[in-house]
C-alpha cells in the first residue's frame, strides 16, 4: 500500500495534478487514514441538525457523528476527525480527489451519483423525503386532505415537480405560489398567502423553528418522494466502502440489541451470542476489515447507537424534534434494517 | 406510585410479592440505586406524587416531540390497537394506512418496566386511589385513600389494562410526561389522556415493547 501511494504520488507530481490533496490512491485508504492518525471526513458548512459549529470550532450534528462513529471503529477514539466542510458544489470532486476519505454530507444517493461519478453510496444514514406543513387550525392529518389548497413552494426545485406529480396521482387540484427562494416561500406561508408549505421533512422541521409560534404549525406524516441520504466512499477501495458501510449496520444493530454507549461494558460481559459478536468476544470478524475485533463497540462508544445520534441531533433531545417515522426500526415501525454482524 | 392499583389489595398473592419486590426497587428511596441503571435516551426523573396538586383536564402536551401527532408508523397490527413503545415514551394508536397517532407517556421506572400484550378491561373517569400497604409503609405521609378528582395523582381517566395491576391513566404532573418514573404504569397529561379514553373502547389490544435488553 505505501509503494502503490509513493507510486501515485510521483506519477501526480509529473502531472502536477491534485497533488496538494495527497490522494490516496487506488486503495489503501484504511491504511492512509491509519498512518495519518486522523479521519479527513467532509461535512456540510452548516446545516440544523446534521453539521453545525459552536462558536469554540466543536462540531456537532448527525452526519457529524457518523464520522465519529466511523474513527471511533479505527482508533477507538471518536475524536481522531479532522472535519472539511464543503459546499454543494465541490463535495463529490473533494472526495474523488482525495481531499476527504469519507463524506458525511446530507448527499442523496442516485444512480447517476454512483455510476457517473465513480463513487459508492455506503448505505443510507437518513431517510428524507418531501413533506408538506400546515397551520394546526387547517385540521388536516394527511397530505391526501389537501384538495384544493393554496400551496408554497421554491421554484426551479425537484420539490416543484414532486409537488405536482403527487397531486396529480392523487387526482387532486392545487394552486401553486412559487418563490425564488426557500426564505420567501416561507415567508409567504407565514404570511398566510398559501395554507401548505412543501419542502423535504427535514428542512420543514427546520423552517418550522423560525416562525413566531412554532407549535402552532404542523408536519403532515406523508413522505412523497425519495431522498436517501448516506455516507459515501470512492468506488475504488471496496475494502474502505465495506468498513465504512458496517459502521452504519454497526450503529443501526447496536440500537436493535440494546447496546448503547451507557452500557458499553455491560454489553462485554453479556452471555447472548449476538450481543458477543457485537462486542468482539466471539471470533474474528474485526480483522476481516482490518481492524481490532472489538471496533463494533468502539464506534458505538464513540457517538452512541442510531438511537443515541439521532435523538441526539434531530429528535427527541434536539430542537428539531423529528418523528422517527422511516427512519425507526423495521421492527419498530420504520424501514431501518442491517444485516447481522456475523 | 403511580399507581397503579387501587386493586391491589385484591391481587393474587404470588402477583402481590412480585410487584412488592419491584415496588421496593422503584419508590424514591431506591432512587440511588437507580441511578447507575439510566434508561438509553432520558434521565429517570426524581420526584415524588403530589397528592393534592392540581392540574385540570384542559391539559396538553402542546409542543414538541411529546404532543399528540399523527405520525408514519408501519404495522402490522390493525387500526384502533394501541402500541407502548416505553423506550421512546410514545404510545402509538394504530390509524391503517402506515399512520398512527402518537402520544407522549411517562413510563416505568427502570428495573420496573413490562412488556406484553394485553387488553383494556375496564375505563374510569376520574379514578380513586388507593396507595397500597408497600407504598404507605415506605412513604407514610401518602393518604390511605383519595377520591378521584383534579388533584389526584391518577388523573382525568383511566384505562385497565387486563387482569393486571397497570394501567393507563392521567396525571397532576404532566411535566413528567417523557420520563421514566411510575412504577410500571403508562401516565398521559390529562388532556390528552381523555382523547385516547375516547378513542379506545373496552376491549381494545395493547401491545406494550421494551428496547432490547443485554
Amino acid at each position: 500500500m505505501l509503494k502503490a501511494a509513493k507510486l501515485c504520488a510521483l506519477a501526480c507530481a509529473s502531472l502536477t495534478l491534485a497533488c496538494a490533496f495527497a490522494a490516496p490512491g487506488a486503495a489503501g485508504t484504511l491504511e492512509s487514514v491509519k498512518q495519518r492518525g486522523v479521519l479527513q471526513c467532509g461535512v456540510s458548512e452548516g446545516l440544523f441538525g446534521f453539521s453545525e459549529r459552536d462558536a469554540k470550532g466543536g462540531w456537532s450534528g448527525f452526519d457529524v457523528d457518523f464520522c465519529r462513529s466511523v474513527a471511533g471503529a479505527i482508533f477507538d477514539d471518536g475524536s481522531k476527525v479532522a472535519f472539511v466542510p464543503l459546499s454543494a458544489s465541490e463535495r463529490f470532486e473533494a472526495l474523488r480527489a482525495g481531499r476527504v476519505d469519507l463524506l458525511s454530507r446530507t448527499s442523496t444517493w442516485t444512480l447517476e451519483r454512483e455510476a457517473g461519478l465513480g463513487l459508492a453510496f455506503a448505505g443510507i444514514t437518513y431517510h428524507d423525503g418531501q413533506g408538506f406543513m400546515v397551520m394546526r387550525d387547517l385540521n388536516v392529518s394527511s397530505a391526501l386532505e389537501l384538495d384544493r389548497a393554496t400551496v408554497c413552494v421554491e421554484s426551479g426545485t425537484t420539490s416543484q415537480l414532486n409537488l405536482a406529480d403527487f397531486f396529480r396521482a392523487n387526482s387532486m387540484t392545487y394552486e401553486e405560489r412559487k418563490f425564488p427562494s426557500a426564505a420567501e416561500s416561507l415567508a409567504a406561508f407565514q404570511a398566510g398567502q398559501c395554507k401548505v408549505l412543501t419542502r423535504d421533512q427535514s428542512a420543514l422541521y427546520a423552517e418550522r423553528l423560525k416562525l413566531p409560534q412554532p407549535a402552532a404549525a404542523a408536519i403532515l406524516p406523508d413522505v412523497i418522494s425519495k431522498e436517501p441520504l448516506g455516507p459515501v466512499t470512492r468506488a475504488d477501495d471496496f475494502a474502505w466502502f465495506t468498513l465504512v458501510k458496517w459502521v452504519n449496520f454497526a450503529l443501526v444493530n447496536a440500537e436493535e440489541l440494546g447496546i448503547s454507549s451507557r452500557n458499553v461494558a455491560e454489553a462485554t460481559a453479556s452471555h447472548k451470542p449476538d450481543v458477543r459478536r457485537f462486542a468482539g468476544q466471539e471470533r474474528g470478524l474485526g480483522r476481516m476489515l482490518g481492524l481490532e475485533d472489538a471496533w463494533a463497540l468502539r464506534a458505538v462508544r464513540a457517538a452512541g447507537n442510531y438511537a443515541e445520534i439521532y435523538e441526539r441531533n434531530l429528535g427527541v433531545e434536539s430542537r428539531l424534534g423529528i418523528p422517527r417515522g422511516l427512519n425507526q426500526l423495521w421492527n419498530m415501525g420504520g424501514v431501518l434494517y442491517a444485516p447481522p454482524i456475523r | 406510585m403511580r399507581t397503579c392499583d387501587d386493586r391491589m389489595a385484591s391481587a393474587s398473592a404470588t402477583l402481590a410479592l412480585v410487584i412488592g419486590l419491584a415496588l421496593a426497587i422503584c419508590l424514591p428511596d431506591a432512587a440511588d440505586a437507580q441511578a447507575a441503571l439510566k434508561p438509553v435516551i432520558q434521565e429517570t426523573l426524581q420526584i415524588g406524587d403530589e397528592p393534592g396538586r392540581i392540574s385540570t383536564e384542559e391539559v396538553v402536551i402542546t409542543d414538541g416531540p411529546y404532543a399528540r401527532q399523527v405520525v408514519f408508523f408501519r404495522s402490522n397490527e390493525a387500526p384502533g390497537t394501541l402500541i407502548i413503545h416505553t423506550s421512546e415514551r410514545f404510545a402509538y394508536l394504530i390509524q391503517g394506512n402506515n399512520r398512527a397517532l402518537r402520544y407522549g407517556i411517562g413510563v416505568g421506572r427502570e428495573g420496573f418496566q413490562w412488556s406484553g400484550l394485553v387488553r383494556v378491561s375496564r375505563k374510569a373517569e376520574w379514578p380513586d386511589w388507593r396507595p397500597p400497604p408497600e407504598m404507605i409503609a415506605r412513604q407514610p405521609y401518602l393518604p390511605r385513600f383519595m377520591a378521584g378528582g383534579p388533584g389526584n395523582p391518577m388523573g382525568a381517566r383511566a384505562l385497565y389494562l387486563g387482569s393486571t395491576i397497570f394501567r393507563i391513566h392521567g396525571t397532576n404532573q404532566p411535566e413528567t410526561i417523557g420520563h421514566a418514573i411510575s412504577s410500571g404504569c403508562f401516565r398521559l397529561a390529562n388532556g390528552d389522556v381523555i382523547d385516547l379514553y375516547e378513542r379506545v373502547p373496552v376491549g381494545t389490544k395493547v401491545v406494550v415493547r421494551q428496547g432490547a435488553s443485554l
